[in-house]
């Protein structure tokens, strides 16, 4: 039992970082309607982001997260004003493409500015734990997890309840309307896709501690994310956070009780039967 | 990007190849040109690396020592871009171009299907680092192996084990690649042999980061050894996650040397590294000729970085392609397959010689050593006549470490 339960836990806290992803991609998928791509090159932008200001100014990599999120967002409003917004009325595979080039080229410009080798840090915390009775938590996951919780709660607060909100979720739900109602929607949509890099940057930052950065394991993220959304729904934020909290318990207990070797079938499998069985989602709507 | 990449290791070469003209005969007349294999870029980039710098060097001492025969060398080296796939197009390449003879490649992964398209073209391969033992055993006419098969690598384990006497169990993991699963073939048929009950044997998906599920798993097994094979990142991911977990065995070993045995193991692993035991083809204590030499020239030619065992067994294989290459009667694929298998030379890197044995066919039967990680640095602890320090077993468990 205390093994299940620390199974479970171990789940939840990479769930929570999964979530981060996803609510970015599903962010932009909500409001532009483009599904990006580069999501997980983003995310590796960030560690990177992150390996830069702790190897150079020797920063502990959660201090630091203020700065790459900054990074991120400006990357993220940069790209969207000029490589996005000018295809914005282009056919929808016009986007596709454009992020998957984007994708290339970022992780390109990794590759020749940081090399090729994984690229791994230390500090005080990669390795250590705290206990809760017989359950270990490692360090790292447990501020991240922290870390997570606080900006998913801002965030809600953010679409909830400010006017920046309301501006986004009207976006969202439809476009002219909003536009009619005096909301500035390209100043909306560049905002969404700096928010949405700014999240995949975070969760990078996030995973650096605990993980290794290399240019080229950004489509495994790009992957994991669209899991996440899928489950969730596409462009429900609500259900980008049980969407992740669910993929990463599932992998967890795959990974132990059934084989580790095939750790990526079991969030494929449930990705799959949902798309089959609740095309809009676990926890979606149909939206049409 | 990659044109790019592959120019600069073009120039390097060919610079390589300029500069060592200060010897007594230098080579000169026309170039003899055989291809080269490795992963530059991608995954396995930091041991194509290794292989670069070896492979450069060896070039270097060739050509200032005279060359083959008063012809200079050239090792054209090429990226795989650590893929299958690029390799095999690559070798095509090769081949249309008149290339008689091919060294590489780096991982098993590649090199597994390189050696069959390699043995159906009738141009013979030279490899020095892929470990899989299924490269060599049954292996073909056209494939010849300088470095140890992993049979080799985990063999000196089993030695040490029942030196210690008080191993009753062995846990397996394995990344799920070529590499990992020669492992843990060769692991399970040792154990059985030895009477070692293996009480957990997984692989696991090369990219996963997330250790703990199966970690813990392995903790309740409570087995005394924990023999893993991973590359790179895996490696010191693992040992983090282990001490996370509080997962204590008496012996944590690298069975498949590579990501266990290479510098960034050290670095990136900190004090969580300390006490590992890996397999590994080679070290400076060996007692081959020059063999302190040759690693303080490749760590000089690398600008002072470390070298690993991969850049040594590369320079040997570039050492025995041109000793193969004086000795052909020509310098078509046939010739130069004939006199590899005649092979019988002394490098630093230990004696190489074509041999069949026990399956295998053309495989150089040297030993492998087992390294322990002690105060942050590699010592060789076996065999003993070349060790240097003493095991440290068994393995303090984390609560007593500082």
């Amino acid at each position: 039992m205390v093994e299940f339960i620390q199974i479970v836990v171990n789940g939840i806290f990479t769930g929570g970082v999964y979530a981060i992803i996803g609510i970015g991609l599903s962010l932009i998928f909500g409001v532009m309607r483009i599904v990006n791509f580069a999501h997980g090159v983003f995310l590796v932008v960030g560690m990177f982001t992150t390996l830069f200001f702790f190897e150079r100014l020797h920063v502990d990599p959660f201090l630091v997260i203020p700065l790459v999120v900054l990074v991120g967002g400006l990357l993220g409003v940069i790209v969207e004003r000029s490589l996005l917004e000018p295809i914005a009325r282009a056919p929808e595979h016009a986007s596709i493409l454009m992020t998957v080039g984007i994708g290339l080229v970022l992780s390109n410009v990794l590759l020749f500015t940081f090399g090729d080798a994984p690229q791994i840090i230390n500090t005080r915390y990669s390795t250590s734990t705290w206990h809760l009775g017989p359950i270990t938590f490692s360090t790292a996951l447990t501020i991240s997890f922290f870390l997570t919780v606080v900006v998913i709660s801002g965030l809600a607060l953010l679409l909830g309840r400010t006017d920046l909100g309301r501006a986004i979720r009207a976006a969202a739900q439809n476009a002219d309307a909003a536009e009619l109602q005096g909301i500035n929607t390209r100043r909306v949509r560049s905002l969404v896709f700096g928010m949405g890099f700014a999240l995949a940057a975070l969760a990078g930052a996030l995973l650096l501690p605990q993980l290794f950065a290399h240019p080229s394991i950004g489509p495994t993220y790009t992957l994991k994310a669209f899991i996440v959304t899928v489950l969730g729904g596409m462009g429900n934020v609500a259900g980008a956070i049980g969407g992740g909290l669910l993929l990463g318990i599932t992998e967890s207990l795959g990974a132990a009780y059934v084989s580790s070797s095939y750790r990526d079938v079991f969030g494929l499998a449930a990705f799959l039967l949902v798309l089959l069985l609740r095309p809009a989602g676990l926890f979606g709507r149909s939206r049409t | 990007m990659k044109q790019m990449i592959m120019a600069l290791a073009l120039v390097f070469l060919v610079l390589g190849t300029a500069g060592g003209t200060s010897g007594a005969a230098p080579a000169s007349g026309e170039p003899i040109r055989i291809g080269a294999i490795s992963s530059l870029t991608g995954s396995f980039a930091t041991f194509g690396s290794m292989e670069r710098a070896g492979y450069a060097l060896a070039v270097d001492d060739i050509n200032t020592a005279g060359g083959l025969n008063g012809r200079p060398l050239v090792i054209d080296l090429q990226d795989d871009t650590s893929s299958a796939n690029t390799a095999l197009t690559v070798a095509e390449q090769f081949i249309n171009s008149g290339v008689p003879l091919i060294l590489g490649a780096y991982s098993s992964s590649v090199t597994k299907p390189l050696a069959v398209y390699m043995a159906r073209q009738r141009v013979p391969l030279l490899n020095s680092n892929s470990a899989d033992d299924s490269i060599t055993k049954p292996g073909s006419d056209y494939v010849f192996r300088v470095g140890q098969n992993t049979d080799a690598y985990v063999k000196p384990f089993f030695a040490l084990f029942k030196q210690l006497g008080t191993i009753k169990t062995i846990a397996i993991l394995v990344s799920n690649n070529a590499l990992g699963h020669s492992v843990e073939n060769s692991l399970l048929t040792q154990a059985k042999d030895g009477g070692y009950p293996v009480v957990f044997d997984q692989a696991y998906d090369e990219g996963l980061t997330d250790f703990r599920p199966v970690l813990n798993r392995i903790k309740d097994t409570g087995a005394d050894v924990l023999a893993m094979s991973s590359y790179e990142a895996d490696a010191v991911a693992l040992m983090r996650q282990i001490k996370e977990v509080n997962l204590n065995a008496k012996i944590f070993a690298g069975a498949g040397a590579t990501g266990f045995a290479i510098p960034s193991f050290l670095k990136g692993g900190g004090d969580t590294v300390e006490y590992v035991i890996t397999s590994a083809a080679w070290s400076p204590d060996v007692h081959y000729p020059k063999a302190h030499e040759l690693f303080a020239r490749l760590k000089a030619f690398m600008g002072g970085a470390e070298p690993s065992y991969h850049a040594i067994r590369a320079y040997a294989g570039a050492t025995v392609a041109a000793d193969a290459l004086r000795r052909a009667a020509t310098l078509s694929p046939e010739g130069i397959r004939a006199a590899l298998q005649t092979t019988s030379l002394t490098t630093p890197f230990g004696t190489v010689e074509f041999k069949d044995f026990s399956g295998f066919h053309n495989q150089n039967p040297l030993p492998s050593i087992l390294m322990q990680v002690q105060h942050r640095a590699y010592v060789t602890v076996w065999p003993l006549d070349v060790a240097v320090g003493k095991v440290i077993y068994p393995t303090p468990v984390w609560t007593a470490r500082k």
